[in-house]
């Protein structure tokens, strides 16, 4: 291949020098040395940014294109030779040399025209050209002067009439319909490209508006040589469409090689992932791909599902036209998806070669994720272990009042009415056995009472946790200050947050030695925060405390915290944080 | 005096209307739930609603809910909330602001016939009857700014009686003293809060709200 792009340069600068003659030996105008060699420098321009774009982006088809249209636009000066066949050849190639350049312009960044229009656009390019070309040879037997050539005739080797109208007549409508009508079509498929395509397709396409403006520049300079006063065209109009024609190839070759040094940044991102941790991951794969929307999911084969940084399980997006997604293996088996800007998909070798250099760090962070997976897991079924014992304690205190404490004071009350109606007539004995027995089972009731307290609060089912906090402070041995104001909530929640300030009541009595104690419960945006905090001694022991650890083991499975601030002589804060979701 | 009793045990709710009953009152309706209750209030316009406090559905508030609503619709007809538990700031919530026509008792106080039946008559006839633990919650509370700290502890005990719904008379029974020491301590207490001028009645609620808000 090197060998083929070393032939095709050195035949491109054999064809620069006999353009370049043919030019200045067959167009005898004063001061048409300079443009002479200004034409030369647009073929050359486009052969040796396709040579470069050719080797640097294998497989891409781009830079033999481009190759191509810079062979054919140094072909294309051959035309003016009085030699008949070179001139009958390289004039068939001529107008072609700008079809091919068109369908540079269509296939950029990916060497492929990507849909219909594109395709459409290229062969009528292709085809306009190559029949008016055609048509004009087959017509023109030296007589009459062809446009844009010297008065002196050329000889078509394959004219079979001699129609000197007819032929100008074709010339003037290939440049309305070629530089006319399917000019003004690619300019507005190129916008047209700019406009739908997402923001990092736009900075790859960015390349694409010169194309747009050279096409334009060359259009009107045409129109205006083949119409007009040529004067006009010859000065300023020639120099700039030389200038962007010189300029294009080398900016199509900088959009590609932008792509190019993204792929010199693999090895880069191999050195950087040696020193970034999991949950960086996708920022290093993202810079290096050149798409911050990349989003990557990480395939866990034991639940057979793809799931994001987090462990949580994410459906892969269909590859859609305006998201693509790839999937990265490793031995046949999945390892992860990445779901990324459709222009990528131009570019599967560079997806490639950053799903191989991060493959031990997408490793790594998928089992990261699995292991947040099962942590979630584990902490969805706390949560419902912690839930489900609420409940049973709920019912249990339930039962008590509905059940059996009901039932005993409704049976007492029948002994204390049978006492009654027994009045004083009543055998004294019975009297008092009844009497006694109804007292009995008022005490029964008394202790099944404080059972209930001890399990789950009446006052927290039947009034809340302002109420229960309330009763709280009324029973406690020193005075205690409330500021409870949430509304109901769930139950688990009520009960966890009033533990949480008996605890701290309890603690503040034991140890704190305080003055003034406060006990307050908020709903904070979606969070109870229960504080009780005094101004007491402080210093409290915060390392696994008894009655603490269970108490936190209780919060952190409603996935809350609990924390003690207890700086020594300053008080003790305890505050508990459940999420309550409302 | 017309009654209507709201339980859902139909044990609880048999025996309280066999002792109203034999106490002479007249028990329209029993009934088993909070808004089977209402509908009975509104229809047969009870003197007073014997409540428990939890009924279904979901057994936690219903029956308290629906002695505050009884309360703002049906300013005459008394209620008496029973619960198996007694909290004091629970029994701020249910009084708000007027203390006059409403009861809240510990279930177990159906045990003493006659002081409930009294009770019931009581707030039937527009008068308070608050439990006696809600009294020693708030007698024992500590607080830093109690507006009754100018009281003596004897006349604390007398307020206490009156907040439960005594009168007078009852008091002097209940602490074994003079219709004329009562009296006297029952001037002064009006006097120490500041209820000089109004009627003997009206000074009466006010003390007990001052008493419950404290």
């Amino acid at each position: 291949m090197r060998l083929a792009r070393a032939a095709i340069a050195v035949g491109g600068l054999v064809l620069a020098v006999a353009a370049y003659r043919a030019q200045v030996d067959n167009l005898p105008v004063p001061g048409e040395r300079g443009r002479a060699i200004a034409i030369v420098a647009i073929g050359l321009s486009f052969l040796v940014a396709g040579l470069i774009a050719w080797a640097r982006r294998r497989g891409n088809r781009l830079g033999p294109l481009m190759v191509v249209a810079g062979l054919a636009l140094l072909l294309r000066q051959l035309r003016y030779s009085h030699n008949s066949t070179l001139f009958t050849l390289c004039f068939l190639v001529g107008d072609l040399s700008y079809a091919v350049v068109g369908h540079v312009a269509l296939a950029y960044p990916s060497g492929r025209l990507i849909d219909r229009a594109g395709k459409a656009l290229a062969r009528a390019g292709y085809a306009v050209t190559l029949t008016f070309s055609l048509a004009v040879l087959l017509l023109y037997d030296g007589r009459g002067q062809l446009l844009q050539f010297d008065p002196f005739p050329r000889k078509s080797l394959i004219a079979v009439s001699s129609q000197p109208h007819a032929v100008e007549l074709l010339q003037k409508t290939l440049i309305v319909v070629f530089y006319g009508v399917l000019a003004t079509l690619l300019i507005a498929y190129i916008l047209w490209r700019l406009t739908r395509a997402t923001a990092r397709a736009r900075r790859i396409l960015a390349p694409l508006l010169l194309a747009a403006v050279v096409v334009a520049l060359r259009a009107v300079f045409e129109c205006v040589f083949t119409f007009f006063d040529r004067p006009f065209a010859n000065d300023y109009l020639f120099w700039w469409q030389i200038v962007g024609f010189i300029a294009l190839p080398l900016a199509l070759l900088v959009g590609l090689l932008r792509a190019r040094l993204a792929h010199a940044g693999v090895g880069e991102l191999v050195l950087r992932l040696e020193r970034t941790p999991p949950q960086g991951l996708r920022q290093e794969l993202a810079h290096a791909l050149d798409d911050p929307s990349l989003e990557v999911a990480f395939w866990l084969p034991d639940r057979r599902e793809f799931v994001n940084a987090a462990g949580q399980a994410v459906p892969l997006p269909p590859d859609r036209p305006d998201r693509a997604v790839t999937r990265l293996e490793h031995d046949g088996e999945p390892l992860a998806a990445l779901v990324h800007d459709p222009s990528l998909r131009d570019e599967p070798e560079l997806v490639d070669q950053v799903g191989a250099a991060a493959r031990m760090a997408l490793e790594n962070a998928r089992l990261h994720a699995e292991v947040h997976a099962q942590l979630a897991k584990v902490e969805e079924s706390r949560a419902r272990l912690a839930t489900a014992a609420d409940e049973e304690r709920r019912r249990i205190e339930r039962d008590l009042h509905d059940g059996a404490q009901t039932q005993l004071v409704a049976l007492a009350l029948e002994l204390r009415r049978a006492q009654a109606r027994l009045g004083r007539d009543a055998d004294p004995e019975i009297d008092r056995l009844l009497g006694f027995a109804a007292d009995e089972l008022r005490d029964a009731v008394e202790g099944l009472r404080e059972l209930a307290r001890g399990i789950r609060p009446p006052i927290l089912t039947e009034a809340g946790l302002a109420a229960a906090l309330d009763a709280l402070a009324t029973r406690a041995p020193l005075a205690v200050q409330v500021d409870a104001s949430p509304g109901r909530l769930p139950p688990e929640i009520e009960a966890t947050a009033y533990f949480v300030a008996c605890e701290g009541l309890a603690n503040v009595v034991t140890h704190a030695g305080a003055s003034n104690v406060t006990s307050s419960a908020r709903n904070e945006n979606g969070t109870m925060v229960v504080v009780v905090a005094d101004d007491g001694v402080g210093g409290a022991q915060t390392t696994d405390g008894s009655g603490l650890r269970g108490l936190a083991d209780r919060v952190e499975a409603h996935g809350g915290r609990l924390r003690v601030e207890s700086p020594v002589g300053r008080g003790t804060r305890l505050v508990g944080e459940i999420p309550c979701g409302s | 005096m017309r009654v209507v009793i709201a339980d859902d045990s139909v044990l609880m709710r048999e025996g309280v209307a066999k002792i109203l009953v034999d106490g002479g009152f007249d028990v329209v309706a029993e009934v088993g739930d909070a808004d089977a209750l209402k509908q009975a209030v509104d229809r047969l316009a009870p003197d007073v609603a014997v409540v428990d406090v939890r009924m279904p559905p979901t057994h936690t508030d219903e029956g308290a809910r629906a002695a505050r609503e009884i309360r703002a619709e049906h300013p005459d007809v008394g209620v008496l909330v029973l619960s198996q538990v007694i909290e004091a700031g629970h029994a701020l919530a249910l009084f708000q602001e007027r203390p006059e026509g409403v009861g809240y008792l510990l279930k177990d106080r159906v045990l003493e016939i006659d002081d409930f039946v009294e009770a019931v008559r009581r707030v039937g006839r527009g008068g308070t009857a608050i439990d006696s633990d809600v009294i020693a919650q708030l007698v024992g509370r500590k607080r830093d700014d109690d507006p009754l700290e100018e009281l003596t502890p004897r006349e604390r005990e007398v307020l206490g009686l009156m907040a439960e719904g005594l009168s007078n008379q009852g008091i002097c029974k209940r602490l074994v003293l003079s219709p004329k020491t009562v009296e006297t301590h029952v001037n002064s207490i009006f006097g120490k809060l500041g209820f000089v001028q109004a009627p003997d009645d009206h000074r009466r609620v006010l003390a007990v709200l001052a008493f419950l808000r404290s």
